[in-house]
């Protein structure tokens, strides 16, 4: 067999650690390779002359090794079949794919061009010893991905330990009014799952705490876990609300995205699991003056619960394998100042109005614009949602895409917004007939189960959908007034409204890069975590018996997150029926896969 | 009726600058930030649409490219850096081409080497000519006076000749312009009235620039006035007061001050113009054509060279002056005869008239969208 291999890189995700020129010196000197060449970045392929060079050399296979090298096979196939050649014969070497970028770099690659050249697919050739597993879990974020994978592995009888950073389990979720596309109650179905979690016998729950350390190897990892200090004893605590009413200060509230105030001492919504209140110790009075002033709230707890002198600890644990469902975080609107959002008092944020739509909600769930309030502390006027005096918005555009695909923010497509977005337009539509909804989109993303009808099915209550994005919110004569192109009519638009809604896009949560650093995982150029293989393994990682599953993998919606969840268990509680779990790939040398590549040929 | 596609008119433009336009997707970000963009022209997806479905003749008869003044906003806050702005500095370049009866412009703008060559040419004759006239019947001792070397009347008669020349060409090329733009077009019946009504557009934005003026930042639109206005006070200088310019030793205030005055508006718009490109400090300098360059160079060249002869002349050293003149010529008359028709200085004449054709033209469009249309498709308010 004659072999020819070609370097084409794309430029794209940061491959920086790949030398391509030890990629290719390594390649001519494998078996049966007649032609190295390196083409470079985005190379100009002239199908013609290719054909001529693989007919003279006569190679019976090509493989294209880069970043993404599929990006370059037609053009190859073609050469191929015009040389009289075997299509099929045109091999792929993703240096992206399967996970060049991870300081592994240059011998990753060498080993997924040693595999594409003795055609062996590379996770066949690639796969590490296996090590003994501790039977515990231990899952990071307390979300719905989180939840579902907790529950999943603790109903099957084995141990869980489930770290949430915030004082509740629940995560973005319990945020959310109704789920797309079938307009279900998210609490109703979030909230069983939240009890289930907090009643389980197999399930050690600690929230507002935080992975401080992980040691170890796969299969035997040893955790340490800071438990912050809540300053109330979750156990006794009957979230009688005494302590609340008597605290006297006020700061937003997290969980109402900074619509609503709460209090120092406060449970982040009724229904958080543990049903329990803290004490946010950068609002406390107490805690700020060292213990010189307030303490009110001790003095009036019924049951005596409150500790506020009460500090951070660390726990240690075992585990065997590490669940990673961290979620994500929105996309900061203010950095695009053009939208007002900050600056214009109704310009909101996809999770404030989600917040304000919800009956549980501030409002309890009556969608009204800001109103001016005198602050009696500060003597200033202040932009408040007042459910008794609001008046409701007449007309709410809604603006998709906001720091999603756009070459100045994230390039990526955060996969929800489109489908969240036609969902406000129905509940604004649903709770305010009269008002006018305006959506404005680019290309509208329905690509999921039902979505598409149910984009359908919104336009035909009456939502204008006009296909434009907007460039620009502002305000005249106190109305706002929301600019866009019409492309599909050919004409501009200028929309008063009364409220925006910015559907914000999805970034990877604040604490990710940490723990990736602490784990020597890689992420993706984007931030998200990298899979082990984009199709093959979606949830396992480079590193042996740790999972990732929900959006801190890469964007998605409610249905997908549960599904990879549910996935991720299936591997943990694999590893600990056999009692055996993947080593990290990182184990492997370059000649270990060489050399099961080549077993492979010979069977 | 067919309409023709030219699948490679990307291909063509890039020669004229643009930068990648196939990259857009149509958001409408651009056209919603640009605040030119209203009905019946939007700007600049329309144009990017075009440009992509190859639409060659819809192009050669719109009117947008030349409502725009590169801002650049739209360019910066594309999403997918598709440089909507490049595009339709590019499309200008493309109809002054087109414009062009004689084809001269789209070979200066596909090929900078034939437009240095071109204007390194001209220059050269206008050297050899007037040095063999200077010295076939004055003296090189003599600036001013019987003997000059370079007498100005009938260097001024030269200019005149020169000038009939170029609108000849300027105005043949106005003329395809509005044939192209509104002549043909038999969507919009323009009325003679309205031709008349709107005639005011002329001199006013030519003077003004009243237009650039409504860009965000306002810099860009106070270069490119001074620079436009000096230009033409030396303009109106050359060609009705030659005489008194060029008459000296002794400096003669009631034209010097203008002169001078421009002059320091040439060289500073340029030297703060080509810093401007060198450093890319404004989105509009960020890409540089050949031509930029040429029109900024030769700018260059006869201003500076304008402002030594008066001062030589001044400082009694009729030698150098007469020297320097010959080399202010030299930049002169290129400039004049291959800039002013064939390439970036038509914007002088079409810019304006774009503006007018476009004002008549929006109001005809309208008449007939009334006439045409039932209901607006418009969302009920």
């Amino acid at each position: 067999m004659r072999i020819g291999v070609y370097v084409c890189q794309t430029g794209t995700g940061d491959l920086d650690s790949v030398s391509s020129h030890a990629v290719t010196s390594y390649a001519a000197n494998l078996p049966s390779v007649e032609i190295v060449e390196d083409l470079g970045t985005l190379p100009t392929l002239d199908i013609a002359a290719l054909a001529t060079q693989l007919r003279d050399a006569r190679l019976d296979r090509v493989v294209i090794a880069g970043d993404s090298p599929g990006f370059f096979k037609p053009a190859f196939t073609a050469a191929m079949a015009r040389a009289g050649g075997d299509p099929e014969e045109v091999r792929l070497a993703s240096f992206k794919e399967h996970g060049a970028s991870t300081g592994v770099g240059t011998s990753r690659a060498k080993s997924v061009v040693a595999c594409a050249v003795l055609g062996v697919p590379f996770p066949l050739a690639a796969v590490p010893a296996t090590t003994a597993v501790h039977p515990g879990t231990l899952v990071v974020g307390g979300g719905i991905a989180g939840i579902q994978a907790a529950l999943e592995i603790a109903d099957a009888g084995k141990q869980v330990l489930l770290v949430e950073r915030t004082a509740t389990i629940g995560g973005h979720m319990a945020m959310f009014d109704k789920t797309f596309p079938t307009l279900d109650c998210a609490a109703c179905i979030l909230t069983p799952k939240m009890v289930a979690v907090g009643q389980h016998e197999s399930i050690e729950l600690m929230t507002y705490s935080e992975v401080e350390s992980v040691a170890g190897d796969p299969g035997d990892y040893k955790v340490t876990i800071r438990r912050k200090a809540r300053r109330v004893d979750a156990d006794s605590c009957v979230a009688c609300t005494a302590c609340a009413d008597v605290c006297p200060s006020r700061v937003p509230s997290e969980f109402d995205n900074g619509i609503a105030d709460r209090k120092a001492i406060y449970i982040p919504f009724p229904q958080a699991v543990p049903n329990a209140y803290l004490i946010d110790g950068e609002a406390c009075t107490y805690v700020q003056s060292d213990g010189a002033k307030c303490g009110v709230c001790a003095r009036k707890c019924p049951k005596g619960c409150i500790d506020l002198d009460q500090e951070d600890e660390l726990v240690a644990f075992e585990v065997g394998s590490i669940v990673l469902a961290t979620g994500y975080d929105v996309y900061d609107a203010t950095r695009i100042e053009r939208y007002g959002y900050g600056t214009l008092p109704n310009v909101l944020t996809a999770l404030e109005f989600e917040r304000l739509t919800n009956a549980s909600g501030p409002t309890g769930g009556k969608i009204v614009t800001k109103s001016v309030r005198r602050n009696k502390k500060t003597k200033a006027d202040e932009w408040v949602f007042d459910a008794e005096n609001g008046v409701s918005p007449r007309s709410v555009a809604i603006v998709h895409c906001v720091g999603s695909r756009d070459a100045n923010h994230n390039p990526y497509c955060s996969r929800v917004c489109c489908m969240y977005s036609l969902k406000f337009a129905h509940l604004v539509r649903e709770k305010l007939p009269e008002a006018d909804c305006y959506e404005f989109y680019i290309d509208m993303r329905a690509f999921g189960k039902g979505y598409e009808e149910f984009a359908e099915r919104i336009k035909a209550e009456g939502t204008f959908v006009v296909r434009g994005r907007t460039a620009k919110v502002t305000e005249q004569d106190g109305a706002m007034i929301v600019r866009g192109e019409d492309i599909l009519s050919d004409r501009m638009v200028d929309f008063p409204v009364d409220m925006v809604i910015l559907a914000v896009g999805l970034v990877p949560a604040e604490g990710n890069r940490r723990i990736a650093d602490q784990l020597g995982l890689a992420v993706d150029s984007d931030g998200w975590f990298s899979e082990l293989d984009y199709n093959a393994d979606p949830t396992d990682t480079e590193r042996g018996g740790v999972y990732v599953c929900g959006v801190c993998q890469g964007p998605k919606d409610i249905p997908d997150t549960v599904a990879q969840a549910s996935a991720v268990a299936a591997g943990v509680l694999k590893g600990i029926a056999t009692g055996r779990s993947r080593d990290s790939l990182a184990s492997l040398s370059l000649s270990d896969i060489e050399k099961r590549a080549a077993d492979l040929v010979e069977l | 009726m067919a309409i023709r596609a030219n699948p490679k008119l990307i291909e063509e433009l890039e020669l004229y600058g643009a930068q990648d336009v196939s990259k857009c997707y149509h958001c409408g970000n651009c056209s919603a930030t640009c605040p030119f963009s209203k009905e019946p022209y939007i700007l600049p997806r329309r144009s990017m649409r075009s440009l992509q479905m190859g639409l060659e003749d819809k192009l050669l008869g719109d009117l947008e490219p030349w409502l725009c003044y590169y801002c650049g906003e739209c360019s910066q806050e594309c999403p997918r850096d598709a440089e909507p702005g490049e595009t339709m500095m590019s499309l200008r370049r493309w109809l002054t081409a087109r414009y062009d009866f004689t084809g001269i412009a789209g070979l200066f703008y596909r090929s900078w080497r034939a437009e240095v060559i071109a204007v390194l040419v001209v220059a050269m004759l206008t050297g050899i000519g007037f040095l063999l006239w200077g010295f076939s019947q004055g003296n090189i001792d003599q600036y001013d006076g019987p003997n000059a070397f370079l007498p100005s009347g009938q260097v001024h008669l030269f200019d005149w000749v020169m000038a009939a020349v170029l609108i000849v060409l300027l105005g043949t090329n106005c003329i395809r312009m509005w044939w192209f733009t509104v002549g043909r077009d038999k969507d919009a019946r323009v009325s003679f009235g309205a031709y008349v009504r709107k005639l005011y557009q002329l001199p006013y934005s030519f003077l003004t620039q009243a237009r650039y003026a409504q860009c965000e930042r306002k810099r860009p639109w106070l270069l490119h006035l001074v620079l436009m206005l000096s230009y033409l006070t030396m303009l109106v200088l050359i060609m009705f007061f030659l005489g008194e310019m060029a008459a000296g030793p002794e400096v003669d205030w009631r034209v010097h001050v203008f002169g001078l005055l421009a002059t320091a508006g040439l060289l500073t718009t340029t030297i703060l113009a080509m810093r401007g490109r060198l450093r890319k400090t404004e989105p509009l300098y960020r890409y540089s054509h050949e031509t930029d360059w040429m029109f900024l160079i030769l700018l260059a060249v006869v201003a500076s060279t304008g402002l030594l002869q008066f001062v030589l002349h001044r400082s009694g050293l009729d030698v150098a002056a007469n020297i320097a003149y010959v080399v202010h010529l030299m930049g002169v008359v290129p400039m004049l005869v291959l800039e002013v028709p064939f390439s970036k200085w038509a914007h002088l004449a079409y810019r304006p008239l774009a503006i007018y054709l476009a004002d008549v033209k929006a109001e005809a469009l309208v008449a007939e969208k009334q006439a045409a249309a039932p209901a607006p498709l418009a969302p009920a308010a």
